[in-house]
């Protein structure tokens, strides 16, 4: 890769639900400048483990470094401070709020009267739909529309503006096509390349390898909350990646019988 | 309008109207007397204090039950301590008793990860039992020094002849208003209330926000009780009990939802304004007071069923 040092690193990280071994012993680099494609059949961890790179899981056991600097507390909060930005799959929408405050949720902007800081409405409205009209939200809705009442893709494309309103030095989309039309895809796909080609590092989830083949420059599999592929696109092809993904519980069987 | 209609207060306003339409259908010259508007008006501030803390902290999915005892406690503290510290210095220090309560049941809830209604109906025991405690069962009055001091007439007396509670009420509300609807706080704190897991994902530290709900909670309850002893300095171990729950009916009966996220500042005013108009009603109309609890009871769920259609109808979830 390009960089030196890797933007972050994952280090034998191990994850439990109570009794349930989510992630497994899982190590991993990502640079800035990367798009990765993080593939799996559904249940392998990827959800798992990009929720520990954006603070919302604490490991088990292992370590990140961002930047090269240890992670010691793993709050939402912190990840999004050092400049991590998340489409989250399943959370990261509140129903009862505008579309224009889910936006801007935990940043809203302010314009201070006496020193009280007050929600900048008029931004809010305005920017937010700017952006989001992009991805697909249809004229007819407002930003003071509650997001209860939007469709699936209505509600990905308010995830997705707000990933590009904020983006920093790491975007990571989890299932980001998930409800969307072929030219929302499309236009999703193409800002993924957009991201990456600007500097920042982009993890891809998918559990569509042929999609994410064309994108990626690395693909990572996952199985069984084991990685257990991790190869550039140049050095093999989106059919090798999916035939690793038809054997991938067996090898993670074996290698945990070793 | 369209905000107002949407708006979850939406439904107590038109049960106010309702209630007001039936009230002087069947007991015009009763009703509209200056005596039964300055009473109902004096304990609808009163009690709309303690139901917007208490609406705070619904919406954000959690409950305070200790709302009444803490109202009797800070009202216990205001004047027995009024002797050693003044008025200024004992309102000071009930307040700050208030908060305190409001703290640990927060901590408690939040750190300790328990159930908001086991926490603070421990709360509502332990606060009563330090009312009782603290005064020995015995009456507490203000001397007439306190009594006179410009501190208490301005919590306690008239202001341009209106009492000084609903004066209080309507400054109070006001900023919880404007804190609630446009400030990053207020955004957060319904944002904590309608998903949790959602707030945090987007940075969102929802533990402090309940943190602060629960102690603005408590902060207004007690503020309510000191108001309430300002115009009658008197006190006695029973003071405030019972109040959480008509607390919590006038919150739901204006628009909060128990499951979180809404509600609103206004609704919380108008349902307690819904409660106590039937309480001085149904007295006045000469029904035993007992039934009261009863009519509460079938307004209470009247309401709910009559806002969950609204909204329904208006097209965004109950
Ligand atoms: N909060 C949780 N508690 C318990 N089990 C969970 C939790 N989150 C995910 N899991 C389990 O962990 C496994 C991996 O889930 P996930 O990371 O969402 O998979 P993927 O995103 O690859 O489809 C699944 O078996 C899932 O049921
Ligand atoms: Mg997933």
């Amino acid at each position: 890769m390009t960089n030196t040092h890797p933007l972050i690193q994952v280090k034998n990280l191990d994850l439990h639900f109570g009794a349930f071994h989510a992630l497994k012993n899982v190590s991993v680099d990502f640079h800035a400048g990367e798009l990765i494609g993080l593939v799996g059949d559904n249940g392998a961890g990827k959800t798992t483990l990009i929720r520990v790179l954006c603070g919302i899981y604490a490991p088990s056991s292992g370590e990140v470094f961002f930047d090269g600097k240890k992670i010691e507390k793993f709050h939402p909060k912190l990840a999004i401070d050092q400049g991590i930005e998340t489409i989250q799959q399943s959370v990261g929408l509140c129903d009862n709020l505008s579309i224009a405050r889910n936006f801007y949720l935990g940043r809203e902007p302010v314009k201070r009267i006496l020193g009280i800081p007050f929600l900048d409405f008029a931004k809010m409205r305005e920017k937010s739909t700017r952006v989001i009209r992009q991805f697909g939200l249809r004229d007819n809705v407002s930003a003071d529309d509650e997001v209860e009442r939007l469709s699936g893709g209505e509600r990905q494309s308010v995830k997705i503006g707000r990933a590009v309103e904020f983006m920093n030095r790491v975007v990571i989309m989890d299932e980001p096509t998930n409800h969307l039309s072929v030219r929302e895809r499309e236009h999703v796909n193409e800002l993924a390349v957009q991201l990456k080609e600007q500097g920042l590092l982009v993890i891809y989830i998918t559990h569509d390898i042929f999609q994410v083949h064309k994108l990626a420059d690395r693909v990572v599999i996952m199985e069984n909350g084991a990685k257990v592929a991790d190869a550039s696109t140049d050095a093999m092809t989106a059919e090798e990646l999916e035939e690793v993904i038809r054997q991938g519980g067996r090898l993670v069987e074996k290698r945990e019988a070793v | 309008m369209k905000q107002l209609v949407r708006s979850q207060g939406f439904g107590a306003i038109i049960g106010v109207v309702a209630m007001l339409v039936v009230f002087t259908l069947i007991d015009f010259s009763g009703w509209w007397t200056n005596q039964t508007v300055a009473n109902v008006s004096q304990f609808t501030a009163i009690l709309a204090f303690v139901a917007m803390g208490q609406a705070l902290v619904i919406m954000t999915k959690e409950i305070d039950l200790s709302v009444g005892s803490v109202y009797g406690l800070a009202g216990v503290a205001f004047i027995t301590l009024e002797p050693a510290l003044g008025v200024p210095g004992s309102f000071v220090l009930a307040l700050a008793i208030a908060a305190l309560v409001g703290f640990l049941q927060a901590i408690a809830v939040v750190k300790g990860e328990l159930p908001s209604m086991i926490v603070t109906l421990g709360g509502l025991f332990a606060a009563r039992g330090i009312i009782y405690v603290w005064t020995g069962g015995s009456v507490h009055n203000f001397s007439p020094a306190a009594r006179s001091h410009p501190m208490t007439r301005l919590l306690g007396g008239e202001l341009f002849g209106i009492d000084a509670a609903i004066l209080w009420l309507i400054t109070v509300a006001a900023i919880l208003g404007l804190l609630l609807w446009a400030t990053p706080f207020g955004n957060r704190l319904l944002a904590t209330g309608g998903s949790r897991e959602s707030a945090e994902s987007r940075g969102v530290r929802t533990d402090r926000i309940k943190i602060a709900a629960f102690i603005l909670c408590s902060l207004l309850a007690g503020f309510a009780g000191i108001l309430t002893l300002c115009n009658q300095p008197q006190t006695h171990v029973t003071l405030g009990e019972n109040m959480e729950l008509e607390a919590i009916a006038a919150a739901v009966i204006g628009g909060c939802l128990l499951t979180g996220g809404r509600g609103s500042i206004l609704g919380a005013i108008l349902g307690a304004l819904i409660v106590v108009s039937f309480r001085y009603e149904l007295i006045a109309l000469g029904a035993p007071s007992s039934w009261y609890i009863t009519f509460i009871g079938a307004v209470l769920i009247v309401a709910v069923i009559f806002n969950q259609k609204l909204a329904r109808f208006l097209g965004h979830s109950a």
